[in-house]
């Protein structure tokens, strides 16, 4: 408790107080402003939370359409395969995350490794433009948050007894109906906490949009970052900004839940 | 209605035999059942006719049409799981629809051939509720609903009775006779417990080590059986086996090689009349023996022997005695009838009087290895001397 109040709530309540106060070059004047939320009100800091809000949602479907295979294989797997291929998705975490980005860096670059390798193939004629690129932003961060959304989905899909598959197929089913009407419903809790654990970060990027991203296309976490880093600061501005993005990670949770538990309650209803 | 043809099937997985080269024609309407201990190929066999396992060899048909090479949903074919395998997620009125809904039927016609379904299986006011809500018994009613709705011409049942208690598998069991009755289509029932195939099936099929061992109605297999293995595994027996020394007209004589020198001879009604020199096995179910501490009067066909009870074990039902005559050891099996053939109970170490009618012993040409008994070596090793008339 003490320590939630000490390193969470008093920290949380500065950025609060800061977020009303004014501007100055260095620091903030101590004088009551609702500047900084006027302006998010009226829409001058749309760009960067739409431009965060499509990063995270790509990132959260590419990380679904590309995990669920991965998971539900592993989870078929047999046991010692399945422990082998697990520690693969971890073994990336072993890594800092930035060593991770730079060498992604090397490898999009525009004379980089992977561009030689399309040109040596006969793929292109001329180097690809990716590094430095929104695309290469997204590509990135489903690399990162991969794991993220596989390792629940696993633990899901783990549990799912696949007779119900035999016995979908054996009442008319076939493979795709099987899977939409059986496989995908019992893994909706996997979906959810994947998606919790991909999106809210996702939201709130600024590492890898500034390492592999462009200037043209800021993202609210860089935005943020530069009201406090850039000359003339502006304290108030990042305050507020944080707390609106905070409020739209609490409103996206309280969905969530809500679906979640309208989807339990379904189940348990009666 | 067709008749299900399994010709010449097998499957392996690897280096291990599952199913070996089985032919079977399975007739329509019927309510057959594999019965064989566990491994023995019959869930195999199951799957396969389902859908879910590939033959490496033969052939499939339902009547004309070969069904060998179809995926599970083209056949029509329905099964029970062993586990029920209801979908967690869905009520029970939508995992009985399930079938109806995946073929697009209307609306209508999907609601009310479900509430014939849960009717017929007596559930029709538990629609609403969740797998996770019902017990043991209604989800095995429900996952008979959910099958029969597809109208199969085939019914699979992968030991559907095996998670529930005793007396809730008397009771479902006497239900899935109603149920067959009802429908009329072909049960094919796996089981590995043999009252439960005895007392449902019209003709059963008992198997060991991926092969048919012998099939046919219940009782003829049980009275009649033919093999040690059909004999030993579907109730128990007594197995008498020693060399045919003469043949008489009514009674053989076998040799005792049990250190006595003696030959005995025995009366019964014989099937084959075996070849002199030949090793035979026969085999005495433990309730055709009657057992007495007084010597039952002579007659003509009945065996008689005296040994001593070495063991008792009361059973509810029934009373099993172990009977030590000579080296050999008997089951006896006494219901507790209250007119005894003596006036007070038998005891342990009383030497008492086996006897049984001639016909109750059958003959099985082969000769036991000492494998087959792992819960029984004594009874497999010293099996051969035997009795004429009361004499030993």
């Amino acid at each position: 408790m003490l320590w939630l109040t000490a390193f969470f709530l008093v920290p949380y309540l500065i950025v609060v107080i800061y977020s009303f106060l004014s501007p100055d070059i260095y620091d903030v004047r101590f004088e009551v402003s609702l500047d900084a939320y006027r302006q998010i009100f009226a829409g001058n800091y749309l760009r960067p939370f739409l431009l965060s809000f499509k990063l995270a949602i790509y990132t959260t479907l590419i990380c679904i359409l590309l995990g669920f295979p991965v998971a539900y294989y592993i989870a078929r797997a047999k046991e010692k395969l399945r422990n082998t291929l697990l520690i693969f998705i971890i073994i990336p975490f072993w890594t800092n995350l930035i060593i991770r980005i730079f060498s992604w860096r090397i490898f999009l670059a525009y004379n980089g490794v992977l561009n030689d390798l399309l040109i040596s193939a006969g793929l292109i004629s001329t180097p690809l433009e990716i590094m430095r690129t929104d695309l290469a932003v997204i590509l990135v961060m489903v690399y990162v948050y991969l794991p993220y959304m596989i390792l629940p989905l696993y633990s899901t899909l783990e549990k799912l007894d696949f007779t119900l598959l035999n016995a979908a197929m054996d009442l008319g089913a076939n493979e795709v109906k099987a899977f939409f009407s059986i496989t995908l419903p019992l893994a909706v809790e996997g979906i959810f906490a994947g998606t919790l654990l991909v999106f809210i970060p996702s939201l709130g990027a600024y590492l890898i949009p500034q390492l592999v991203g462009n200037q043209r296309s800021l993202y609210v976490g860089q935005v943020i970052t530069y009201k406090i880093k850039n000359i003339p600061r502006n304290w108030p501005m990042a305050s507020a900004l944080s707390l609106t993005l905070l409020l739209l990670v609490a409103v996206m949770l309280l969905i969530m839940y809500y679906l979640f538990r309208k989807h339990k309650a379904r189940r348990l209803q009666s | 209605m067709e008749n299900i043809i399994l010709e010449n099937l097998s499957k392996d997985f690897g280096a291990f035999l599952a199913v070996d080269k089985v032919n079977l024609e399975i007739k329509s309407g019927e309510l057959f059942s594999f019965l064989g201990p566990s491994g023995c190929g019959k869930t195999t066999l199951l799957r396969m006719i389902a859908g879910f396992e590939i033959p490496s060899q033969g052939k499939i048909s339902i009547g004309n049409s070969e069904i060998t090479d179809l995926p599970p949903y083209k056949r029509e074919v329905n099964t029970i799981f062993q586990n029920y395998s209801l979908f967690p997620h869905m009520t029970v009125f939508d995992n009985v629809a399930f079938g109806l809904r995946i073929k697009k039927r209307p609306k209508d016609e999907i609601r009310q051939r479900v509430h014939e379904m849960l009717t017929l299986v007596k559930m029709e006011d538990q629609a609403l509720k969740y797998p996770d809500q019902i017990s043991g018994g209604q989800k095995q009613r429900i996952a008979i609903a959910r099958a029969l709705i597809n109208k199969p011409q085939v019914l699979l049942l992968d030991e559907p009775l095996a998670a529930l208690d005793l007396k809730l598998r008397q009771h479902m069991l006497i239900e899935l006779m109603n149920i067959h009755d009802a429908v009329g289509i072909t049960f094919i029932y796996v089981t590995h417990d043999q009252s439960e195939a005895m007392s449902i099936s019209d003709t059963m099929a008992v198997m060991n080590q991926g092969k048919i061992v012998q099939s046919g109605p219940p009782d003829d297999i049980y009275e009649r059986p033919a093999s040690i293995f059909s004999a030993y595994f579907i109730g128990e027996t007594n197995l008498i086996t020693g060399e045919v020394t003469a043949v008489h007209e009514d009674y053989i004589e076998l040799s005792c090689p049990d250190g006595s020198g003696k030959n005995l001879e025995i009366d019964s009604s014989f099937h084959v009349a075996p070849a002199p020199g030949r090793q035979i096995t026969l085999s005495l179910r433990p309730e055709k023996i009657a057992i007495s501490r007084n010597k039952p009067r002579a007659m003509d066909d009945i065996n008689m022997l005296k040994g001593v009870i070495e063991d008792i074990l009361y059973l509810g039902t029934h009373t099993q005695y172990i009977v030590r005559v000579g080296k050999l050891k008997f089951r006896v099996f006494s219901q507790h009838k209250r007119v005894y053939f003596d006036d007070k109970a038998l005891d342990w170490e009383e030497s008492v009087w086996l006897f049984w009618h001639d016909t109750d012993t059958w003959l099985i040409e082969e000769i036991p290895s000492e494998s087959m008994f792992i819960d029984d070596p004594e009874g497999a090793s010293g099996l051969q001397r035997y009795v004429k008339r009361g004499k030993i």
